[in-house]
């Protein structure tokens, strides 16, 4: 059978997509776009200017009012278009996710479902932005209304671990609401999103409406100052989060700016084990630890400690690693040779600090992929709550191992991280899941789940660090986000 | 055979992945069969058996598609191939109960693998266990179809 073909070998220079054309920027920088599995050059993204960027700003705001003025159920349509032309390209979707930032073909198929996803809830455009009305909620004959609003053009900045479906956490609900919309992809990974702005185009939303800049700081920073963009979502690292929350904020904008993580995952001695093991490896090493999502620290509450790691060393040696194209492939590459570099650097540290590795990926090989940014599962034990690799975030499939003595115990250690994106309890007890739950201050809790993600009708949430904002991304949060309420007060004489 | 070249399923995209090659495979003895003369008079059920294993690889295509939550990917284990590989060098110039025998075999061979598969994906995707089942008792039931032939 052997690997899955590819799209394309390449992709070429990519174009922006502009008020309903492809323009080629007439920018003389670009970067080369590398396949992280084989180390292939497979196109080149161009770094778009402040001037196109503005361009297209301004597009998208002559696109707004007319847009705007669409009746809902209309716009509404057109995502039922989208999902359509998104189905019926989904294969090719998935594999070019795979080919370009090396994710599994799995689990880059079950990205292209949850982009779907968002597409089918933002359909229902009608009944999430309906408003809300009282007769005589102003005095007797004076009638009270709040009619839910779109507000102009919106923008999203996207990171490199979900190509596809990161950016339709927002612009679908930015755009059926009655927005215009510009995504600038990473420009690690921009084929994708380019290449689904195609179903976009054939679905037949107007010109404007919806738009694609290709780049890096120049149109993020545009975005970010320009007076006619109201709103900008991220999702990124904290430091970088941070500094979108504060600059977009100082230029009036509303801001949802998702940052970084350091999920621990809790297990209690009752936890099922081998169901808990076998979740837990998709957790750490799904999409290899690139996840804000995905299992850091795993924490072994009481005396399950020494089985579990045992067990999970096991487990963790039958990952098999190697190009995502190959279906029998548990864990794909890094998506650079920058990251790996960083994720050794971390494993390194952990070993000067006194760390035992127990596994160690820093020299993992795939045959015929010499060239692949391939870093094998890494535990690491005798992890102590001062060790950087306990505080930091990797980003890698390393599990850092630590033990304690209580639950509690394991939750003041949550809680002491700056980060509050995810946690998970594996348990068999009610109580103490109820327990885990109510006490730990992380936006997204699992009970026997590693991958906290929410679907596309609740909000991805995320506190502290892990978020810069107020209202996330997905469903009705996102609804809120690209709408205001206009009170109106009538009186009939 | 069944071509494949990993020795193990290890994620749900392989085991689809053999499954398809299954109905494939199956598929396209049925229709060699239904071609031969000596097994002439049973024709008409090879044709419909080819037809039904194409209709199981659009059930499978389907559910690759939307029977897959990235939350619960998890490995998979213990489904070498080798258990499940099937024999798709069409005997040629077969009668009735060769015929029906050679593809009995297929039969019993697939709905193992279905039902395997359905015990594993229990544990992680009910939705896709349900199919794999469904899958593995229309195999049993077309094998008996085919002993009686």
């Amino acid at each position: 059978m052997g690997l899955l073909s590819e799209v394309k070998k390449d992709y070429g220079r990519l174009k922006n997509y502009v008020n309903g054309e492809w323009i080629d920027s007439n920018s003389d920088k670009a970067i080369d776009i590398e396949n992280p599995s084989t180390g292939e050059i497979i196109g080149q993204v161009p770094m778009s200017t402040a001037d196109e960027t503005k361009a297209a700003i301004e597009a998208a705001n002559e696109a707004w009012w007319a847009w705007r003025e669409t009746p809902p159920i209309t716009r509404g349509r057109l995502f039922f278009k989208l999902k359509e032309h998104l189905e019926q390209n989904f294969e090719n979707i998935a594999r070019i996710m795979t080919q370009e930032q090396g994710k599994t073909i799995d689990e880059a198929r079950g990205e292209t479902r949850r982009s779907i996803e968002n597409v089918e809830v933002a359909a229902g455009i009608p009944s999430l932005m309906m408003g809300y009305g009282l007769e005589d909620g102003g005095a007797e004959g004076i009638d009270e209304d709040a009619i839910i609003s779109p507000l102009g053009v919106f923008g999203a900045i996207c990171p490199f671990n979900f190509p596809a479906m990161i950016p339709y956490w927002f612009w679908p609900y930015a755009v059926a609401s009655g927005n215009t919309y510009i995504v600038k992809p990473s420009s690690q990974v921009p084929i994708t999103q380019n290449y689904m702005t195609k179903m976009v185009e054939q679905a037949g939303f107007p010109p404007g409406v919806f738009n694609i800049v290709n780049g890096s700081h120049e149109v993020s920073d545009t975005l970010m100052e320009h007076p006619k963009v109201k709103g900008i979502s991220f999702v990124g690292s904290s430091p970088v989060a941070k500094y979108i929350y504060k600059h977009s904020a100082e230029y009036g904008k509303r801001v949802q700016a998702q940052g970084g993580a350091k999920n621990s995952l809790v297990i209690m001695p009752d936890a099922v084990l081998d169901r808990t093991v076998s979740n837990m490896l998709a957790s750490y090493y799904g999409c290899a630890g690139q996840r804000c999502l995905a299992g850091a620290n795993m924490v072994a509450v009481g005396n399950i400690a020494d089985t579990l790691l045992k067990k999970w060393v096991e487990g963790s040696k039958k990952i098999k690693m190697g190009y995502g194209l190959d279906e029998s492939v548990n864990m794909g590459p890094v998506v650079s040779a920058k990251a790996k570099k960083k994720v050794i650097e971390y494993i390194d540290s952990a070993e000067a600090d006194g760390a035992k590795i127990l596994l160690d990926g820093r020299t993992a090989k795939v045959p015929g992929y010499e060239k692949g940014h391939f870093v094998g599962p890494t535990v690491i034990d005798q992890v102590t709550p001062d060790m950087k690799v306990a505080k930091e975030e990797i980003f890698g499939p390393v599990v850092t191992y630590l033990r304690m003595d209580t639950m509690d115990e394991a939750i003041d250690f949550i809680h002491s991280s700056p980060f509050g994106n995810a946690a998970s309890v594996y348990t068999s007890s009610g109580k103490t899941a109820r327990e885990f739950r109510y006490k730990c201050q992380c936006g997204n809790i699992g009970i026997n789940i590693g991958i906290v993600a929410a679907m596309a009708y609740f909000p991805f949430a995320g506190y502290k660090d892990s978020f810069f904002g107020d209202l996330h991304g997905q469903g009705q949060d996102a609804i809120k986000f690209f709408t205001d309420r206009k009170v109106v007060i009538t009186r009939w004489f | 055979m069944v071509e494949c070249d990993f020795p193990e399923c290890t994620t749900f995209g392989s085991v689809i992945r053999f499954a398809l090659e299954l109905e494939k495979g199956a598929s396209g003895v049925y229709e060699e069969l239904a071609k031969e003369p000596k097994a002439a008079a049973a024709a008409e059920t090879f044709k419909a058996l080819a037809a039904a294993h194409k209709k199981r690889g659009e059930l499978l295509e389907f559910t690759r598609q939307q029977k897959l939550n990235e939350m619960i990917l998890e490995p998979i284990q213990d489904m070498r191939r080798e258990k499940y590989l099937i024999d798709t060098k069409t005997p040629m110039g077969a009668d009735v109960k060769t015929a029906a025998k050679f593809v009995a075999k297929i039969e019993e061979i697939s709905s193992v693998f279905y039902l395997d598969s359905a015990k594993i994906a229990k544990m992680l995707m009910a939705e896709a266990a349900r199919i794999m089942d469904k899958l593995g008792k229309e195999n049993l039931a077309n094998k008996a179809k085919l002993e009686s032939l």
